[in-house]
């Protein structure tokens, strides 16, 4: 009896499981069918010619929406319809991707074919060359020649050319209005309490370095941090590139290893040498012990408004913004003062340090898109006229004010002026910072919209930063070896910087070859032996 | 409905019914207990959708993906992509370190709940014993972003708590999250106080269907309190403790994102980058999806591997097991 038991219960079972399944596909055909009119909808809509078209943007969204407007429903996007959008019969939508994870997110929507929008961008340059080499953009060529001479025209051919994949136009990369990067800063009360001048070179700077953790001049007890570093490139890169000897044309070309949108010093003559400097001012106390944990450089801005670093480098206007780390530190240590200063030297005596390429986003149209006519019709519409000039600068007397032709913040502005402004450098994507015309009026407008007590040295650091630039190395073709390493390269570099700078200094040696052979063979040598033959190529042409 | 018609509906199948069962009895059954299978329709379809479904994707592992081309459009490539994985140093050292951080997790973080609840259990103040509860969730409702801004607050070198106090007293800091060894301490007791006050939830519940007249008997034959837990909290937990073994052992091969990759950091990524880390790595970030579901697909066969091994085992030697 139990044996029938078991038996007919095992059929029971079967046949449910079929019951479940036709459940189930009925489940299924009902999410389909509830689809498939939207698909339909789309193609009618492009069919029917009154009906207007739509356009789907993609936009950073940083998560700092004002009460009362969306990243995707507010000032600017109702602007842009009213303004390109009617004039065109075009619908312009936005597909907002978060900021913190472009790449990741832009991978998902490529991979997910339908939904992707038909303007997408990155800053990732081998995101670029990855969608270019799987054959998934926009040959946009003859469209931008057809359709976007103003962009053509805004943007040079200087530009256009960093959006060339093996000589095809596959990308519109934006224009970057100021390519300086990094200024040093020094605690000048610190200096005059010691009656020391501002360090002039890297020696020099050693020496001012020992003095305050001596001396202690801002009298916070054991806490002072003589250099303020942290693992974010604005802290190591001007120290490390200082120290890069000079070198051939060739050796430029072959050694450099570009990882992602810089180019990285790892195997360039010299660079043992700045991870050495590092290390002795670790060992001696003169740099924080922490420097290893800090990606984000939140420890150290709280560290230079707590007024316990003496010196750091970092991004030319970042301390100056309003309420930002300078003002802090003036809050919390009354009579505090920080100068922008230049003081790594190389061995030829210049301030070495590296800039931004003259590019900025990689714009791209999918391949699949039915829409790059109207795409590139909306990116030349932002480059004519002063329609840039708007979304940069929003409207006069409420946003901004005019000086010399020059837009200054306007003071006390209304909340809603101050709102509007929220996504508009999100939206101007053709552009990285205002344009103005030239490099000059560039960089008063970016010192302009500082608090005013700070413009003066806002100035003096924008041209410390543009001040012995290194270039960039240009390829003529992607280097493959660097598409596909570069992410995990990165980690290896950082985790170099920090191993061999924590090292007790007997071990440096050790760890710094056993680590360097790991970045090779982990892909270093590809790069390597890729740009070798890429060079050889290149001269016997 | 009678009560007594709805009592049978959640009855098993009497016996009598299946003595007469014929074709015609089976629909008569579909038809008296179709709505306890209706319920199942959601689970199920949980799994299908989000269980089964995705196994399509597998397939990616022997192609060379491409975005644009799609699962079907892509070119098989037979077993080029798990030479390239296996051949990567970096794989041989993530995989260890997710062995090594999950087995030292196994030998420290599997006891914590099961002692915590057995010293809970032995409470005798109802209020005290609540409140500690209580205290002893709370870390396991922390998302780890915040764990490990705490961590940093706590276990820094040089601005840390513990090690202020440290330098104040005249001892030298211990860098508890840049040397690879103090890591993996602070490692394994940030887990424990997690996720371990959580962990005594299931124990607990065990513990309840304990017969107490047994405990009231050995008190009267004379055995002390730790007595009494040895021959009957813990020999009344031991199935308990050997699935979730089975279970934890499980998932040896595979570890969480979150942990390692909050708290470690570059100076011990010798310890800290581990198999997830590394697809996140290889395959979000550097969109290798092949890579990445070569990895997936490597530590799914290996933890089966392992839970029916350590199921084999435990049938062996105890007698219990989970299938």
């Amino acid at each position: 009896m139990t044996r029938n038991m078991k038996r007919k219960r095992f059929i029971g079972s079967k046949t449910s499981m079929l019951v479940l399944a036709v459940a189930g596909s009925l489940l299924f055909t009902a999410c389909s069918s509830k689809s498939s009119p939207d698909a339909a909808e789309g193609t009618n809509g492009g069919g029917a010619a009154a009906k207007p078209v739509t356009l789907k943007v993609e936009v950073f969204d940083r998560g700092n929406s004002p009460a009362g407007s969306t990243i995707t429903d507010n000032y600017w996007t109702k602007w842009v319809n009213e303004n390109f959008g009617t004039q065109s019969n075009i619908d312009v939508e936005y597909v907002p991707v978060p900021r913190s994870e472009e790449v990741e997110k832009l991978n998902v929507l490529m991979a997910s074919g339908s939904n992707v929008p038909d303007i997408v961008f990155t800053y990732d340059p081998n995101t670029f060359n990855r969608y270019a080499k799987q054959g998934g953009l926009t040959d946009l060529g003859s469209l931008l020649d057809e359709y976007g001479p103003n962009l053509k025209a805004f943007l040079g051919d200087d530009v256009l050319n960093y959006g060339k994949f093996e000589g095809t136009q596959f990308a519109i990369p934006a224009k970057r209005s100021n390519t300086g990067k990094y200024a040093s800063f020094i605690r000048q009360d610190w200096l005059d309490k010691l009656g020391m001048p501002v360090p002039q070179t890297t020696d020099e700077l050693y020496n001012t370095l020992v003095a305050f953790k001596e001396k202690d001049p801002g009298q916070i007890g054991g806490q002072v941090i003589p250099l303020g570093m942290t693992i974010a490139s604005a802290q190591y890169e001007p120290l490390l590139w200082s120290f890069v000897k000079t070198m051939t044309e060739e050796q430029k070309f072959t050694l450099t290893q570009q990882l992602g949108s810089n180019d990285y010093p790892i195997l360039l003559p010299g660079f043992k040498d700045g991870l050495q400097f590092m290390n002795k001012l670790y060992n001696e106390g003169l740099m924080n012990k922490d420097f290893g944990l800090d990606k984000d450089k939140k420890k150290l801005t709280e560290d230079i408004s707590n007024g316990k670093i003496g010196f750091f480098t970092e991004d030319d206007v970042n301390i100056y913004y309003e309420n930002g780390t300078y003002a802090l530190l003036q809050k919390n240590v009354p009579g505090s003062e920080i100068a922008a200063v230049d003081v790594f030297t190389n061995e030829e005596g210049k301030h070495a340090k590296p800039k931004y390429a003259s590019n900025g986003l990689y714009i791209m149209i999918p391949k699949s898109s039915e829409r790059a006519i109207e795409a590139i019709k909306y990116l030349d519409w932002m480059a004519s006229g002063d329609n840039l000039f708007q979304l940069q600068n929003g409207v006069e007397n409420e946003n901004y004010t005019l000086v010399e032709d020059i837009p200054v913040a306007a003071e006390n502005p209304t909340v809603e002026a101050t709102n509007r402004m929220f996504n508009s450098g999100d939206m101007a994507i053709i552009s990285n910072g205002k344009q103005l015309g030239s490099l000059e009026k560039n960089l008063k407008a970016r010192a302009f919209q500082m608090p005013k007590a700070f413009q003066e040295q806002v100035a003096v650091a924008q041209d410390i930063a543009n001040t012995d630039t290194i270039d960039l190395i240009l390829l003529d073709r992607p280097i493959e070896a660097q598409t596909k390493y570069a992410t995990t390269l990165l980690d290896k570099f950082n985790e170099i910087i920090v191993k061999t700078t924590m090292a007790k200094p007997d071990q440096f040696d050790s760890i710094y070859e056993s680590m360097l052979k790991d970045y090779m063979s982990s892909g270093g040598q590809a790069i390597l032996d890729e740009r070798t033959a890429l060079y050889k190529e290149m001269k016997s042409k | 409905m009678s009560a007594e018609e709805e009592a049978i509906l959640f009855l098993p199948r009497h016996p009598v019914l299946i003595e007469e069962a014929t074709a015609v009895s089976m629909t008569n059954y579909f038809r008296r207990y179709w709505q306890l299978y209706a319920l199942l329709v959601l689970p199920l379809s949980y799994f299908i959708i989000f269980k089964y479904g995705p196994m399509y994707g597998i397939q990616i592992a022997f192609k060379d993906f491409n975005f644009f081309q799609g699962i079907n459009g892509s070119e098989w490539i037979g077993f080029e992509a798990f030479k390239e994985v296996f051949g990567m140093r970096d794989f041989y050292i993530t995989l260890r370190n997710t062995l090594m951080l999950n087995f030292l997790d196994l030998l420290v973080s599997f006891p914590a709940p099961l002692i915590l609840a057995i010293m809970l259990y032995e409470m005798k103040m109802v209020w005290f014993k609540k409140l500690s509860q209580t205290i002893l969730y709370i870390p396991h409702f922390i998302s780890w972003v915040i764990i490990g801004g705490i961590v940093y607050q706590v276990f820094g070198t040089q601005s840390g708590m513990i090690n202020n106090i440290i330098t104040s007293i005249g001892f030298d800091a211990v860098p508890f999250l840049t040397d690879k060894n103090d890591w993996l301490i602070t490692y394994l007791l940030v887990g424990v106080w997690q996720s371990a006050g959580w962990g005594t939830i299931i124990y607990l519940a065990a513990l309840t269907g304990i017969n107490k007249e047994l405990f009231e008997a050995a008190g009267i034959d004379g055995a002390g309190r730790l007595k009494r837990i040895w021959h009957i909290t813990l020999p009344g937990l031991k199935p308990t403790i050997v699935v979730l073994l089975i279970i934890n052992l499980g998932h040896m091969i595979s570890i969480g994102f979150e942990r390692p990759y909050v708290i470690g950091n570059l100076a011990v990524r010798e310890y800290a980058d581990v198999l997830s880390t590394f697809v996140y790595r290889t395959g979000i970030q550097s969109g290798q999806y092949t890579l990445a579901t070569v990895v997936g697909l490597f530590q799914a066969v290996v933890g089966l591997v392992f839970v029916l091994g350590a199921n084999y085992a435990s049938k062996k030697l105890t007698d219990e097991s989970i299938l």
